[in-house]
């Protein structure tokens, strides 16, 4: 068990930046996830700490040695794929085997740990089995026992429920939490799902560009965004980023509707942030201001309405008893606790106001 | 006509052109297997019953013929030949497949090219080099002669196996403690096994059924099978009883091979299938 060091971490391709002059600490123990959408090089991110890539510039420290001359079979470490990486022409037992034959473990213990293992993932059944004859959700197990065999020092997860159907992915989500809790070991977690991110992770980091644009727990992440981008990537659906300006304490949108009533100091262009929950949906003129229902979705649990305010579009969530017909007008009102201002050219929060 | 009887008559007429197909392509065959066991005065008649004979395999192997030394030639030949050829075009496709080299693109398709020269234009070259380090009529000789002609064939034909093979379950055992060696041999190998016995294969067959340079290279000691038919090209005419014997010891490894082939081959291609 160790903590994870990454200093100044830098990877190009020519002149594409694909991690550019990250730091960052992870402590022992943690669950981190980096989360971000395709091509923000969080997984160029896992592999140089893997040592299956070769960082530009900058450290990567595992406990208290540096790595970055080290093979991948010098860091100790255990990683799950993707596409599971499972070797086709081993049987289970084999596939989860591995990594101690080839660090020749001797022989009388590698039974009892490859049992052990299985059966942390309920895989006993399925030991004597190809890989092939094996359903998806399988699979996966078989590659987490395999990581879990032989205690690393780090786990490193690539986007491993991605591959799953999304029924799968919710209660293989489950037994990685309660794995994951049981066995304490740090672990790094790269994935686009912020649900995954949000459930799983003792911290994230949300990156974009090669960027760590925030780093926090799934809370601060949620309810504390540092930018416009973690704004509006967190959460589903999406938080509403309206653009606009704030005078007199009021803010009126792009188009000079009248919005909602602001403790803030005037702006002539502002990006005001508001989550569907924040939202209330009510009777035509009871509201702050009036809105035609563009589009009323109902989800079961609960229900969500796309608003058209002008020429804004904006996204509320009622609850689940709530009706209302498309181009019917309704009122609604944002709740001026739970909004969030943005530089709308620098993307980054203003923090002027004492909303939230 | 109903549906269901057009589908069966659609069938039926499948069967006849397969079957159709099957006999012109077999025709030729089918009478070398005739003439095998015919004596030399039935040979050119196309009756289909006679008294077989099997004294056309056994005059074969007698003087002056000595097919017997051919098939070892051959057989040697065509055997070392696959065992240097398919390590090293493993390893090159190995790098081909998995290392950015550079030139590799200018390396591939040069590999490639070489197999477009036709076999004439450069079998003189061959015939002085042999001749002046003395490698004529051996079968080093032809050993060499048949490397240059089955290794770009099986560089590229293994590449393609070793692409097939998914990066993430090197990248799995490497994690899992392996050196690259060690990733080669415990998982590259063994997951493209039959792609590397279907190449041998395809490399033996070659080698096996090399014509062009064998005449030219070899006259006495290292003569291969297919240049040994051309001994029963006699004073008398073309004694096609022996011939067709001959014919048949060469073609049955061939067909031995191929019925093998077929089932790796099919085992090759859904290999990769697991992921």
């Amino acid at each position: 068990m160790a903590s994870v060091s990454l200093k100044n971490l830098t990877k190009r391709w020519g002149s594409f930046v694909g991690v550019d002059n990250q730091s960052l600490d992870i402590a022992d123990r943690e669950f981190l996830v980096l989360l971000g959408p395709s091509g923000c090089g969080k997984t160029t991110t896992m592999r140089m700490i893997a040592g299956l890539e070769e960082p530009t510039a900058g450290e990567i420290w595992i406990g208290d040695q540096m790595v970055n001359d080290a093979l991948p079979k010098d860091r100790d470490v255990a990683m799950v794929f993707q596409n599971y990486g499972l070797y086709p022409h081993m049987t289970v037992f084999n596939n989860i085997a591995y990594p101690l034959r080839v660090r020749n473990t001797p022989k009388e213990e590698i039974t009892p740990r490859v049992q052990r293992a299985a059966e942390q993932v309920e895989l006993t059944g399925f030991l004597d089995r190809k890989p092939k004859a094996l359903s998806g959700g399988q699979r996966q197990r078989v590659a987490l026992a395999r990581a879990i065999v032989r205690t690393p020092q780090l786990f490193l997860m690539d986007e491993p429920l991605s591959n799953l159907d999304a029924k799968l992915r919710v209660s293989m989500r489950a037994e990685l939490k309660h794995l994951s809790r049981e066995l304490k070991i740090t672990t790094v977690y790269v994935t686009h799902d912020q649900i995954e991110a949000m459930t799983l992770a003792d911290r994230v980091a949300v990156m974009k560009d090669g960027v760590i644009q925030q780093l926090g727990t799934p809370d601060e992440i949620y309810n504390d965004p540092h930018n416009l981008f973690v704004a509006g990537f967190i959460g589903s659906p999406a938080m509403n980023l309206i653009e606009g300006s704030i005078s007199d304490g009021i803010f009126k949108t792009i188009d000079g509707t009248p919005l909602v009533a602001i403790d803030a100091a005037d702006h002539a262009h502002v990006t005001v942030g508001v989550r569907a929950d924040d939202v209330a949906a009510l009777e035509a003129g009871q509201g702050f201001t009036d809105a035609i229902v563009y589009a009323f979705e109902n989800t079961g649990e609960n229900t969500l309405l796309t608003v058209q305010c002008g020429e804004q579009r904006i996204m509320v969530r009622g609850d689940r008893h709530l009706r209302k017909e498309q181009d019917e007008t309704i009122g609604i009102t944002l709740d001026p606790a739970h909004l969030y201002l943005f530089d709308p050219e620098s993307g980054l929060r203003l923090r002027e106001t004492q909303t939230n | 006509m109903n549906s269901k009887q057009k589908k069966s008559l659609f069938r039926l007429l499948q069967v006849g052109l397969i079957l159709l197909a099957t006999l012109i392509m077999l025709v030729p065959i089918l009478w070398i297997f005739l003439a095998a066991f015919k004596n030399h005065i039935d040979v050119f008649q196309l009756k289909l019953l006679f008294k077989p004979t099997l004294q056309n395999f056994l005059t074969v192997f007698e003087p002056p013929y000595y097919l017997g030394q051919k098939l070892v030639n051959s057989t040697v030949v065509a055997f070392v030949t696959v065992i240097i050829a398919i390590p090293i075009a493993t390893m090159a496709a190995y790098s081909f497949s998995r290392f950015r080299l550079v030139g590799e693109t200018a390396m591939l398709v040069t590999i490639l090219a070489t197999q477009f020269v036709p076999a004439v234009v450069i079998i003189l070259p061959f015939f002085v080099m042999f001749r002046d380090v003395g490698l004529l009529d051996t079968r080093i000789g032809l050993i060499l002669v048949n490397l240059a002609i089955v290794m770009p064939f099986a560089i590229w034909m293994i590449k393609g196996f070793i692409d097939g093979i998914p990066i993430d379950t090197e990248e799995a055992a490497l994690v899992d403690g392996s050196s690259r060696l060690q990733v080669i041999r415990n998982i590259v190998l063994p997951m493209a096994a039959p792609g590397l016995l279907t190449a041998g294969i395809f490399c033996f067959i070659i080698a096996w059924n090399e014509f062009l340079f064998a005449l030219i290279l070899t006259n006495r000691d290292a003569v291969t099978l297919p240049i040994g038919l051309a001994l029963f090209k006699a004073e008398e005419g073309d004694l096609w009883n022996l011939l067709s014997a001959a014919g048949i010891i060469i073609m049955l490894p061939m067909f031995t091979l191929a019925l093998m082939i077929r089932k790796y081959f099919v085992q090759g291609m859904t290999m990769g299938a697991v992921r």
